[in-house]
C-alpha cells in the first residue's frame, strides 16, 4: 500500500505532522502501537515559545481550543508549574494567587483527585479552602467495582449528569469565588467544561486527576477524528517491525498486521516515542531503536544512565536518536534522506520542564515543511 | 545470549506498565460493574493465578473478547488472550446447555437447515422465544439468525467445474453463517472473485472455527476443530492456493487464536489465510481490475468490526469501497456494537449488550446511511435488530456494484 | 500520657526484637519496644523470606538444620498467614559432583529432615521453571516466608499483650547508674521529641546494629557485617523453592514469595559505616543473574522489579578480634555475666527461621533476671491472623463468593481479613491494583499496625511491591495518611521519600521494561502531578 508519507507513531507528534501533511494535500497512514502519551496529557504545554499561533490553528481546526498565555499551571499535588499553552479548560493564572475563597469539589469515594494536596497547596499561597464530595446516586454503578472510581469511568457519567453536578454545586457555594473541579468533564462532550463555567456564578477551574487524562483523551480523540475526516488513514494496534531502507532511502516499512507487504512510501516519519512507547528500548548493553536501527546517543557505562536521586535529572531520559539539522535521521552516521524523527524519540526532554509536548509539536512542523519543501518523487 | 538481553513473558503480560488505556477502552467495563476490566482480569490477575490458581475469578466470563485492549494497549500486552487463555486453564465450571447449543453453530446448522422454513417460522414465534428465554435464557428479544434451505456447500458444491476452468484458484473458509445462515455471500465472494479471474474452491469438510467453543468454556472441542481445520487449511496451501474468508471473527480465530489460546501450530497456513477484502485489494493493487456499474449510488457507512480491528485489515475493506464509484463513505468511529458472537443471545447479557453499542446506533442514526458495511456476521444481527439498518458485508457491496 | 516505666524495653524492631516482645509480653511483662527506624527495615525485611527447611546447613552445621527444622514445623503453626507451603528442590547441575547427593541427604535425615531424592523428571513435572539439564534432584520442606507480615503480627500481638511500640524512635543514650542499665534516652526521628524510658531488662536486638549499641552501653561485641544482594523478579518464574545440592555458595537460591520470586545472595565483608546505606553494585546483579538463570533458565529472560541488599550480623565467637571464628548460630549475650553490666541482654546471631527460637532464650533470660517463672507459649499459640491455616478458609468464611482483592486480602492478613469485611461502602476501592491493596486493608493497617510514612505502609501491606512499584497507589495511599496524620506538607515529602526508595532498589537493574516503567514514573511524577 503506497502513501505519501507514513509516520510511525500515533501520540502528539505523529498527530500534528501529519494533519498538516494531509492539509497540505498528501496522502497519509499513521501506524501506531496502541494509543500513546497524550492519555497522560496534563493539558498544557509548558514550554511552548514558537509557533503558537500554528498550532492554535490546527488545533481549532479539530474542534481544540487552545489559549495562548504565559503563567502557571496548578498540579494536582497543589504545587504550580511555569506554562504558557494551555487547553481551554485548564486554566492557567499569571501568578499562583487565582482566588480568595476557594470550594473543591470531589466525588465520594473517588481517591484519585487529590483535594488534601490541592488544598495545603493552595492555602500557602494565601487562600482558603473548603473541600466538600458530591455524593452521586448515579455514581453507585461505579462504586460497585473495587477498581472502576477512576476519572475516565467517572468522566462518561459526568456526560450525561454534568447538568445536576452543577446544581449541586450552587447550592453548596457559599461565598467563595473560585471552584476547583476535577478533570471529568466533557470526555466525549466537548461542550461540557465550558456550559459547566457558564452555570457556576464563580471563577471555575478544573484540575488534574492521576491518569489517564480526560482532557488528553478528549484531545487525542479529537485530532485522530480531524485526521480521518481529512482522509488520513490510522492504523491502530499495529507495529512497524522493520523498514525497507536502500541508497540512503527508506523504501517501505513492514509491519506486524500487514505482513511485509507494508507501507511504502516517499517519506516516514518516526514519531514513536521514548521507552514507554518502545521507540527507543533499552536492555544492560545497549539502547537502540528498534524500526530504522538509527544511532542514539547515550552513555556507553551503563552506570550513567541514571541518577541516583529519583529528583535529579535522568541522563537516559536525554538520550535519544541522532539526526541533523532538519531532523533526517542518522543511520551509521549518514543521514536517512526521507526519514524524519520527532518527538520524544529525540530525547533532550525534561519532565519538571513539561517540554515533551512543546518538544514534539515543534519538531513536528520542522518535519512537515521539509516535507513539503522536498521535491516530490 | 547474553543474559536479560531482551525480556519476555506469557502474552508479554510483564510488558504493562499499569497505564489503564485499556480499561478506558474496555466495552464491558462501561457498562458491567461485575467485570473487573481488562487490566485487572489479564496482567494483573495473571501475577496472582501465577501465585495460586485460587486467585482465578469467574468474573472473567463477563470478557466479550472483543480484544479492543489489545488493540489500544500501549505496551503490545495480548491483554484479551491472557484473559481467555485463563478461562480455558483455570475455569473449573461446567458449559451449560443454553452455551453449549449456542456455541455449536455448525452442528446446529445442520440441524435444522433441512427444516429451514419451519426453524425459522419457530424460532421467530413468541412463544418458541418466551420458551428460550425461560428455559434456555436465551435473551426474547433477539432475532434469531435465519436458516437457508440449501446451503453454501452445496451450491459451490454444484460448480465445481465452472470454477476449476478459471486460471487461478482461492479456497474459501465460508464458515457456518454463509453455509447455514447467508449462502448469498458465498455467492457474491464468487462473483467478485470470478470477476477478478479466480476460481472458488471448497476446503476439504472445514469445521467451524470454534470461536464460540473457545468463548463459552469447551475448549477441547475448540481444539478439535482447531486440528482438524488447520490440516485441511494445510492441504489448500500445499497446493499453493490462498484461503479467503469472510468473516473477521472466523479470520481471527484461525490465525490467532488456534496458536495463541489452543496451542494448535498454524505457521505453515497463517499467512496464506486472508480476509477476502484484503486479498481482492491486493489483487487490484498488484494490476488486476473490477468494473463496476456507473448507476450504484449509495451512502455506505463502515463499522470496522472488532475482530477486524484486531486484524488491523478494516483498511482493506475500507479502500475498496472507496473505489466504487457512487459510494458516499464514511467511516463510523471505532467502537464495538456488543453483540460479540453468542455473548449479545444471553439473557444475563442483553442489557449490557445494548448498552455497549449505543454509541454505535446512535452515530448511524446521525449518519442515515443506505448500508451499514461490516465484515461480521454478529454484528450484523445487533446492528440490524438494534437501528433497523441494512448491514451488508462490504464483500456483498462489492458484488452489488459490479458491472456485469 | 504513656507509661514511662516497664519490666523489659527492647531495642530494635527487627524480627528478634517483635518476637522478644511479644514472648515477655505474653508471660505477663510490660513491654516497650524501640526501634530506630520501622519494623523490618533491616536483615529481617532484607533477605529472601525462604521458609528454610534446614537442608541448607545439614552438611556443615547440622545444629542450625536442627533449630531450622523444628522452627520451621511450628511456624507453620503458629504463624500459617505469614507461610507459603511450598515445598523445596535440591537441584544437582551437570557441573556438581552428584556424589554430594547422598551426603547431603544422609545428613538431612539426621538432622530430622524430611529429604527424598526424586527423579529429575519427576522435579521437571513438579516445577517446570527448573533447569531441565539438572542430574539429580532432592525434596525438602522448604517453603517461604513473608517477614514483614511476620514481624507486623508479632508486633501486634505484643501490643494485645499490653506491649507498648515507639517506632521512629532512636536510642541516644543509656540511662545507667553504677554498674546497671536503668532505662534509655530516646529521641523520635520524626517529631525530635525526647523521652527518657526505664526498666530493669533491656534486651539488644539490633541484629548488626547490635554493636553501636551496646558500645553505647559500654559494653563489646565483635560483629562483622556481610552485605547479601538480591534481585527481585517480577512474578513467580519458579512455584516450589530451588537450591543447588552443593556446598553453600552465591546466588543458590530461588524463592517464590507471595506475587513475585527472589534470587539470592552475595556474601561480601563489608566495613561497619556502610551498614545504613548498602547499594548492589552491577558486578552483584550480573552474578546474581548468571547464576539465578542455572537454577531456573527462564531469569535470564524475565522482567527484573528491583535489587536490594541487607547486612547479616555475624558474631565473633570469644570475642575473637579477627572475625575468623564466626558464630552463625544464635548468640545470647548476658552482659553481667560476661561484661560485669547488669540489666542488659544482647539477643543476636541466628536467622530469621529461628527468631522465635532466640526470642523464647533471650526471653528466659529475663525472666530469669526478673525472677518470674512463666513458660514459653509462642511455639503452640498462632500469630493473629494465623488461626485457620489456608487462606482459601478464611476467605470462603468471611465472602460469599470472594473476588480477587478479598481473596488476595485473605491471603495477606490471615483471618484478620475479616476485619475489613464490612465497613464502609467506600473502603473495598483499591488503592494498589498490582498487588490489589483496598482501601479498608489499608485503613487497618494505618490503624493498628503503626504506620507512620508510606515506606510503613508497604512493609504492612504490599502497596508499592508490585509491577508498577508504587507508581499509581502511591499518592492515593498519600491521600489516607494525610487524611489520618493531618499533615498534608508532611505527606508531600513523604511521597517523594516514598518515590526515592523505589527508585534505589530499581536503577540497578534499569533495563528494558523496568526502565519503561521509571520514565512513566517520572513523567506522571514530575511533569503531569507536578511533585
Amino acid at each position: 500500500m503506497r502513501f505519501d508519507t507514513v509516520i510511525i507513531g500515533g501520540g502528539l507528534a505523529g498527530l500534528v505532522s501529519s494533519i498538516s501533511l494531509q492539509q497540505a494535500g498528501q496522502r497519509t497512514a499513521i501506524i501506531s502501537t496502541g494509543q500513546n502519551a497524550l492519555h497522560f496529557f496534563s493539558g498544557s504545554f509548558e514550554s511552548m515559545e514558537e509557533a503558537p499561533r500554528r498550532t492554535v490553528e490546527l488545533f481549532a481546526e479539530a474542534g481544540i481550543r487552545l489559549h495562548y498565555s504565559p503563567g502557571v499551571r496548578l498540579t494536582p499535588l497543589g504545587t504550580f508549574r511555569d506554562a504558557a499553552l494551555s487547553l481551554e479548560d485548564i486554566s492557567l493564572f499569571p501568578t499562583p494567587q487565582f482566588g480568595r475563597k476557594i470550594l473543591l469539589v470531589s466525588f465520594m469515594g473517588y481517591l484519585d483527585f487529590f483535594t488534601s494536596f490541592l488544598a495545603e497547596g493552595l492555602e500557602k499561597q494565601g487562600m482558603s479552602c473548603r473541600i466538600r464530595s458530591l455524593d452521586l446516586p448515579e455514581m453507585e454503578q461505579l462504586e460497585q467495582s473495587p477498581s472502576e472510581m477512576r476519572s475516565v469511568q467517572i468522566a462518561r457519567t459526568m456526560d450525561r449528569i454534568w447538568e445536576k453536578v452543577v446544581q449541586e454545586i450552587r447550592v453548596l457555594l457559599r461565598d467563595e469565588d473560585t471552584v476547583v473541579l476535577p478533570q471529568v468533564f466533557g470526555l466525549q462532550d466537548t461542550s461540557v467544561p465550558g456550559r459547566i463555567r457558564q452555570g457556576i456564578p464563580a471563577r471555575v477551574v478544573f484540575a488534574g486527576t492521576m491518569p489517564p487524562s480526560v482532557p488528553g483523551i478528549r484531545t487525542q480523540m479529537l485530532l485522530k477524528r480531524r485526521y480521518e475526516v481529512l482522509g488520513g488513514t490510522y492504523l491502530m494496534g499495529d507495529e512497524a517491525t522493520g523498514a525497507d531502507v536502500r541508497d540512503g532511502r527508506v523504501r517501505s516499512i513492514a509491519t506486524k498486521n500487514l505482513d511485509t507487504h507494508g507501507l511504502e512510501a516517499g517519506h516516514f516519519i518516526l514519531a514513536s516515542g521514548s521507552y514507554f512507547s518502545k521507540g527507543l528500548r533499552s536492555n544492560p548493553f545497549r539502547i537502540n531503536e528498534p524500526v530504522f536501527g538509527l544511532d542514539v546517543d547515550y552513555a556507553e557505562d551503563r552506570n550513567r544512565w541514571y541518577h541516583p536521586d529519583f529528583s535529579g535529572e535522568q541522563p537516559y531520559m536525554g538520550y535519544g536518536v541522532r539526526t541533523d539539522a532538519v531532523l533526517h535521521g542518522i543511520r551509521d552516521g549518514q543521514p536517512i534522506r526521507n526519514l524524519y524523527a520527532i518527538g520524544s524519540i529525540l530525547g533532550r526532554t525534561r519532565p519538571e520542564l513539561g517540554s515533551a509536548a512543546g518538544l514534539a509539536i515543534r519538531s513536528a512542523f520542522v518535519a512537515v515543511d521539509e516535507i513539503l519543501k522536498s521535491d516530490p518523487e | 545470549m547474553k543474559l536479560q538481553e531482551y525480556t519476555e513473558s506469557k502474552y508479554n503480560f510483564e510488558e504493562c506498565m499499569k497505564c489503564t488505556v485499556c480499561t478506558a477502552y474496555c466495552p464491558v467495563l462501561q457498562v458491567n460493574p461485575l467485570y473487573p476490566g481488562p487490566k485487572q482480569a489479564g496482567p494483573d490477575g495473571e501475577r496472582l493465578r501465577l501465585k495460586d490458581p485460587y486467585f482465578f475469578n469467574y468474573a472473567l466470563k463477563y470478557c466479550m473478547n472483543c480484544k479492543r485492549c489489545e488493540v489500544v494497549c500501549p505496551s503490545g500486552v495480548k491483554v484479551a488472550d491472557l484473559i481467555q487463555a485463563a478461562r480455558i486453564k483455570y475455569d473449573r465450571s461446567k458449559p451449560k446447555l443454553r452455551d453449549r447449543i449456542l456455541a455449536s453453530t455448525d452442528f446446529m446448522g445442520s440441524l435444522a437447515r433441512p427444516f429451514a422454513p419451519v426453524v425459522n417460522g419457530v424460532t421467530g414465534l413468541g412463544i418458541t422465544k418466551t420458551a428460550l428465554d425461560t428455559l434456555l435464557k436465551i435473551e426474547r428479544q433477539r432475532t434469531f439468525p435465519r436458516y437457508s434451505a440449501r446451503s453454501f456447500e452445496a451450491w459451490l458444491r454444484r460448480r465445481e467445474k465452472e470454477q476449476a476452468a478459471f486460471p487461478e484458484q482461492v479456497s474459501y473458509f465460508h464458515g457456518c453463517y454463509v453455509n447455514y445462515n447467508e449462502p448469498k455471500l458465498g455467492k457474491d465472494l464468487v462473483k467478485v472473485l470470478n470477476a477478478l479471474g479466480v476460481g472458488v474452491r471448497l476446503l476439504e469438510k472445514e469445521k467451524c472455527c470454534g470461536i464460540a467453543l473457545i468463548t463459552n468454556g469447551m475448549s477441547e472441542d475448540a481444539t478439535r476443530h482447531a486440528r482438524h481445520n488447520v490440516s485441511v487449511l494445510r492441504k489448500a496451501v500445499s497446493e499453493g492456493r490462498k484461503v479467503v474468508t469472510t468473516s473477521s471473527s472466523c479470520t481471527l480465530t484461525l490465525r490467532d487464536e488456534y496458536p495463541n489460546l489452543l496451542g494448535v501450530d498454524n505457521a505453515d497456513v497463517r499467512d496464506a489465510l486472508l480476509m477476502a477484502t484484503r486479498y481482492i485489494f491486493e489483487r487490484i493493487e498488484a494490476g488486476a481490475q473490477l468494473r463496476f456499474r456507473t448507476d450504484y449510488h449509495r451512502k455506505v457507512a463502515y463499522h470496522v468490526p472488532c475482530h477486524m480491528e484486531r486484524l488491523g485489515w478494516g483498511i482493506f475493506s475500507e479502500k475498496l469501497l472507496r473505489m466504487i464509484p457512487g459510494l458516499e463513505f464514511t467511516l463510523l468511529d471505532s467502537a464495538c456494537c456488543g453483540m460479540a458472537g453468542t455473548y449479545g443471545f444471553k439473557k444475563e447479557n442483553y442489557a449490557a449488550s445494548q448498552a455497549v453499542g449505543a454509541p454505535l446506533f446512535e452515530q448511524i442514526r446521525a449518519v442515515s446511511p443506505d448500508i451499514v458495511a461490516c465484515d461480521c456476521e454478529t454484528c450484523k444481527w445487533q446492528i440490524e435488530m438494534s437501528t433497523g439498518y441494512t448491514v451488508q458485508n462490504p464483500v456483498s457491496i462489492l458484488a452489488d456494484a459490479l458491472d456485469e | 500520657m504513656d507509661a514511662q516505666e516497664f519490666d523489659v524495653i527492647i531495642i530494635g524492631g527487627g524480627i528478634t526484637g517483635a518476637g522478644t516482645q511479644r514472648d515477655c509480653a505474653m508471660r505477663g511483662l510490660r513491654t516497650l519496644l524501640i526501634e530506630r527506624s520501622d519494623i523490618a527495615t533491616g536483615a529481617t525485611g532484607r533477605n529472601h523470606g525462604l521458609l528454610h527447611s534446614g537442608a541448607r546447613y545439614a552438611v556443615n552445621d547440622p545444629e542450625s538444620a536442627e533449630e531450622c527444622i523444628k522452627e520451621n514445623r511450628i511456624l507453620r503453626r503458629i504463624a500459617a498467614h505469614c507461610i507459603d507451603e511450598t515445598d523445596g528442590l535440591f537441584i544437582t547441575l551437570p557441573e556438581d559432583d552428584l556424589g554430594y547427593q547422598q551426603t547431603f541427604v544422609d545428613a538431612c535425615r539426621k538432622a530430622g529432615i524430611d529429604a527424598e531424592i526424586i527423579d529429575p523428571e519427576l522435579a521437571c513435572r513438579l516445577d517446570p521453571s527448573v533447569n531441565p539439564q539438572l542430574t539429580g534432584a532432592v525434596k525438602v520442606p522448604d517453603g517461604s516466608v513473608d517477614p514483614f507480615r511476620l514481624c507486623a503480627a508479632n508486633m501486634l500481638d505484643a501490643k494485645l499483650h499490653g506491649g507498648q511500640v515507639r517506632l521512629h524512635t532512636e536510642v541516644t543514650g543509656f540511662l545507667r547508674e553504677g554498674d546497671t542499665l536503668q532505662g534509655v534516652r530516646t529521641r523520635n526521628r520524626q517529631t525530635g521529641e525526647t523521652a527518657d524510658y526505664y526498666a530493669p531488662v533491656i534486651v539488644n536486638a539490633c541484629g548488626i546494629w547490635g554493636q553501636p549499641v551496646a558500645r553505647m552501653a559500654g559494653v563489646d561485641i565483635g560483629m562483622y557485617p556481610a552485605k547479601g544482594a538480591l534481585l527481585v523478579f517480577a512474578h513467580r518464574v519458579n512455584s516450589l523453592v530451588i537450591n543447588r545440592c552443593r556446598k553453600p555458595s552465591n546466588a543458590d537460591i530461588l524463592v517464590p514469595g507471595d506475587t513475585v520470586c527472589i534470587i539470592g545472595t552475595t556474601s561480601t565483608r563489608i566495613p561497619f559505616e556502610e551498614c545504613d546505606n548498602v547499594a548492589v553494585t552491577p558486578d552483584e546483579v550480573n552474578l546474581l543473574i548468571t547464576e539465578g538463570a542455572k537454577l531456573a533458565p527462564a531469569l535470564s529472560s524475565t522482567r527484573i522489579l528491583r535489587a536490594y541488599a541487607g547486612v547479616r550480623p555475624l558474631v565473633s565467637v570469644d570475642n575473637d578480634p579477627t572475625g575468623r571464628n564466626i558464630s552463625r548460630g544464635i548468640v545470647c549475650l548476658d552482659h553481667e555475666t560476661r561484661d560485669g553490666l547488669k540489666g542488659f541482654i544482647t539477643i543476636t546471631g541466628g536467622k530469621l527461621m529461628t527468631y522465635r527460637l532466640m526470642a523464647e532464650i533471650a526471653t528466659d533470660a529475663v525472666c530469669r533476671k526478673l525472677g518470674v517463672e512463666k513458660a514459653c507459649e509462642t511455639a503452640f499459640r498462632p500469630l493473629p491472623g494465623s488461626e485457620e491455616r489456608s487462606y482459601e478458609a478464611v476467605a470462603q468464611k468471611i465472602w460469599e463468593s470472594p473476588s480477587t482483592a478479598q481473596k488476595a486480602a485473605a491471603a495477606r492478613m490471615g483471618t484478620s481479613a475479616a476485619r475489613i469485611s464490612k465497613n464502609d461502602r467506600f473502603d473495598k476501592a483499591l488503592i494498589c491494583e498490582c498487588e490489589e491493596v483496598s482501601v479498608g486493608e489499608i485503613n487497618d493497617a494505618i490503624d493498628r499496625l503503626e504506620v507512620s510514612t508510606l515506606t510503613d505502609l508497604r512493609r504492612r501491606t504490599r502497596i508499592g511491591m508490585g509491577t508498577c512499584q508504587g507508581e499509581f497507589c502511591a499518592c492515593r495511599a498519600a491521600g489516607l495518611l494525610a487524611k489520618a496524620h493531618g499533615c498534608v506538607e508532611k505527606e508531600r515529602s513523604d511521597l517523594a521519600d516514598f518515590l526515592q526508595e523505589r527508585w534505589k532498589g530499581n536503577f540497578p537493574i534499569g533495563w528494558g521494561d523496568t526502565l519503561r516503567e521509571a520514565e512513566y514514573t517520572q513523567w506522571v511524577y514530575k511533569h503531569v502531578l507536578g511533585l
